[in-house]
């Protein structure tokens, strides 16, 4: 018997695998170079988006700097590649990720222990502390010029080499694979009675502690899971760009992936990959014409806030209600 | 130097350094307290009270008027930001109202560089204030001393204000039992109101005063409202006593910390925090103490 929240309609599962098809056969139709790559970044940060829509979304808890997970992975990936070997792509990225597990995992455990106000500040506060750590500490990232000179490795399946990472060709598709794998991946983890149980703290927390569920352990599971997927993304990130330098981890970078959320929907998971895309292609458009997109950063904020606050999908759902009735 | 003067320089930066805290710490607490708002625009509100003050001195006009017009002029945007954004969301899931303040940090963060540019700037201040003093060997800046008698000031006046008027009493009693408060004819909107317009009054004040002890940057906001948030985060949410001992903690370990190693100074002080919040999650003096 098929179960109601993990399945998907046939019509809908066709029209995701002729998605996914057309996608990643983008590049051998249209080789417009700026868009593939523009694509791919949508991409990264839409992982990046979706992995904070684990923890805003479906947990309840706020992260002002999740970016600093990605940059976290990210460094971590480019020093493996750099110091230990700059050949093997998979072992840096399985590092990579691991680490800002590990790394996530004291943070959040602190974190959680303290409630829900006080642990939106305190990702704040230690979003800071990494901040400073990776600007600071000139002789391990380089500080202010960032991490450069990270090899691109080939791009291995089963000991053949099918692509290289410094080729945007091949980085689209391997950013595609991931992020659709991480998609996947995702959805059952918080279609499956975990991801209820994340729900229903988010929903009421007290009720949830009286039914007799953990509920720090729950939220410590969640955070180090949303942190694991910024970690892969951090890890896509480097691959693709070959740089990083600490402006990624900056709070501003931060108030950046949180807009993505909000402009996609909460507690969606693809919601925020498009929220992403029109990020990124405004902030293109926007940045070129004036310098101060701060003013415009926060302006658009507010006004989500105020006036959108499910998002665009949620602007869909409500034409769709507004059709019914 | 020797060791005394160095010991007494130490000191006095580290009560200088925790008073500016302090003040914004309160602010915040206030905000928190009496209305559940965690005002994440408060540190752009502090570096507005520093550019206020820089430009009202840099006019020509005595710094101590400027000391009374900058949080006079921060007030103000205080209550334009309630009345505008902050009013509306009073019944909204607090989530929804740390992002709002979150846009609006960047959003006057925007204001602060399109009006004021990025480059440093230096508050004139008075030259009886440029001299020094000697304490034990060392030669201290009168300015530092002022700083500190005011720091003393405000929140000795902040005391009398909320102990002794009817006013203080009554935003008090709002902090604990905001029902019966309203129950008893006492309009809670213009509580909310006249608590956010207190604490951005108090950020700029910090603002003004903290601004010739530094450079007065764009960054200067972001680098204060972290240091206030492990403050009350440390001292337990909304608990004004709990400030006052974290905030004195926080200045006396990030002077130490700068003292000895430079660079990663603010990490030693992240790294305390996640220590005490280990062992104590609800700070050190418990949340929502509003005494």
């Amino acid at each position: 018997m098929p179960n109601e929240r993990t399945s998907l309609s046939p019509l809908k599962l066709i029209g995701l695998a002729a998605l996914f098809i057309s996608l990643s056969l983008l590049p051998f139709v249209w080789s417009n170079r700026f868009y593939i790559s523009l694509i791919t970044e949508i991409m990264i940060y839409g992982l990046l988006a979706m992995s904070l829509d684990v923890l805003l979304g479906y947990t309840g808890l706020l992260s002002f700097m999740h970016n600093a997970y990605l940059g976290i992975g990210a460094y971590v990936v480019g020093l493996f590649l750099i110091h230990v070997s700059p050949t093997s792509l998979w072992l840096a990225c399985l590092i990579g990720i691991v680490v800002t597990g590990l790394i996530a995992l004291p943070v959040g455990w602190i974190q959680v222990r303290t409630g829900g106000l006080a642990f939106a500040l305190l990702t704040l506060a230690f979003g800071m502390m990494f901040y400073t750590i990776v600007w600071k500490w000139y002789g391990l990232t380089g500080g202010d010029d960032g991490l450069m000179g990270v090899p691109s490795p080939d791009i291995q399946v089963f000991g053949w080499s099918v692509g290289n990472a410094g080729n945007p060709t091949h980085m689209y598709l391997l950013t595609l694979f991931v992020v659709a794998i991480a998609l996947v991946l995702t959805r059952r983890i918080i279609r499956s009675p975990f991801g209820a149980v994340l729900e229903a703290i988010r929903e009421n927390e007290e009720r949830a502690a009286f039914v007799g569920i953990a509920v720090r352990r729950y939220k410590l599971f969640g955070w180090v899971l949303a942190c694991i997927l910024a970690g892969t993304s951090g890890a896509l990130f480097i691959l693709y760009k070959g740089y990083i330098g600490p402006t990624t981890m900056s709070a501003f970078a931060g108030a950046g992936v949180l807009m993505m959320v909000l402009l996609g929907g909460l507690g969606t998971l693809w919601g925020p990959i498009i929220g992403a895309g029109i990020f990124i292609y405004i902030q293109d458009y926007i940045s070129t014409m004036t310098e101060h997109w701060e003013i415009f950063l926060g302006l658009v904020v507010i006004f989500l806030v105020l006036f959108m606050p499910s998002g665009f999908v949620g602007l869909g759902n409500l034409f769709k209600r507004l059709r019914r009735s | 130097m020797s060791g005394i003067a160095t010991a007494v320089d130490i000191t006095l930066n580290s009560l200088v350094l925790g008073g500016v805290f302090l003040i914004v710490a309160v602010g915040l607490n206030i905000i928190y307290g009496l209305s559940r708002v965690m005002n994440l625009a408060h540190g752009s509100l502090y570096a507005i009270g520093a550019y206020t003050g820089y430009t009202i001195v840099s006019l020509g006009v005595n710094f101590f008027a400027a000391l009374l017009l900058a949080p006079v002029i921060v007030g103000v945007m205080g209550l334009i930001i309630e009345r505008i954004v902050i009013a509306p969301m009073r019944k909204r899931s607090m989530i929804y109202t740390l992002i709002l303040t979150y846009g609006l940090m960047f959003f006057l963060d925007g204001l602060i560089k399109y009006s004021w540019g990025n480059e440093p700037r230096f508050v004139a201040i008075p030259a009886f204030m440029r001299e020094t003093l000697s304490i034990f060997g060392t030669h201290y800046p009168v300015f530092r001393l002022a700083t500190l008698a005011t720091t003393a000031a405000v929140m000795i006046g902040l005391m009398l204000f909320l102990n002794k008027t009817r006013i203080g009493m009554i935003l008090k009693a709002a902090s604990t039992i905001p029902e019966m408060v309203s129950c008893l004819g006492i309009n809670m909107n213009y509580v909310h109101i006249g608590a956010f317009i207190l604490g951005c009054s108090l950020a700029g004040v910090a603002g003004i005063i903290a601004g010739p002890l530094t450079t007065i940057d764009p960054l200067m906001g972001h680098e204060m409202l972290i240091s206030s948030f492990v403050v009350i985060v440390i001292g337990g949410l909304g608990s004004l006593r709990g400030a006052v001992f974290a905030a004195l903690l926080i200045g006396i370990v990030q002077t130490l910390a700068e003292f000895f190693i430079t660079d990663l100074a603010m990490v030693i002080v992240y790294m305390l925090m996640a220590v005490i919040l280990a062992f104590m999650p609800r700070g050190l003096f418990g949340e929502g103490k509003f005494e």
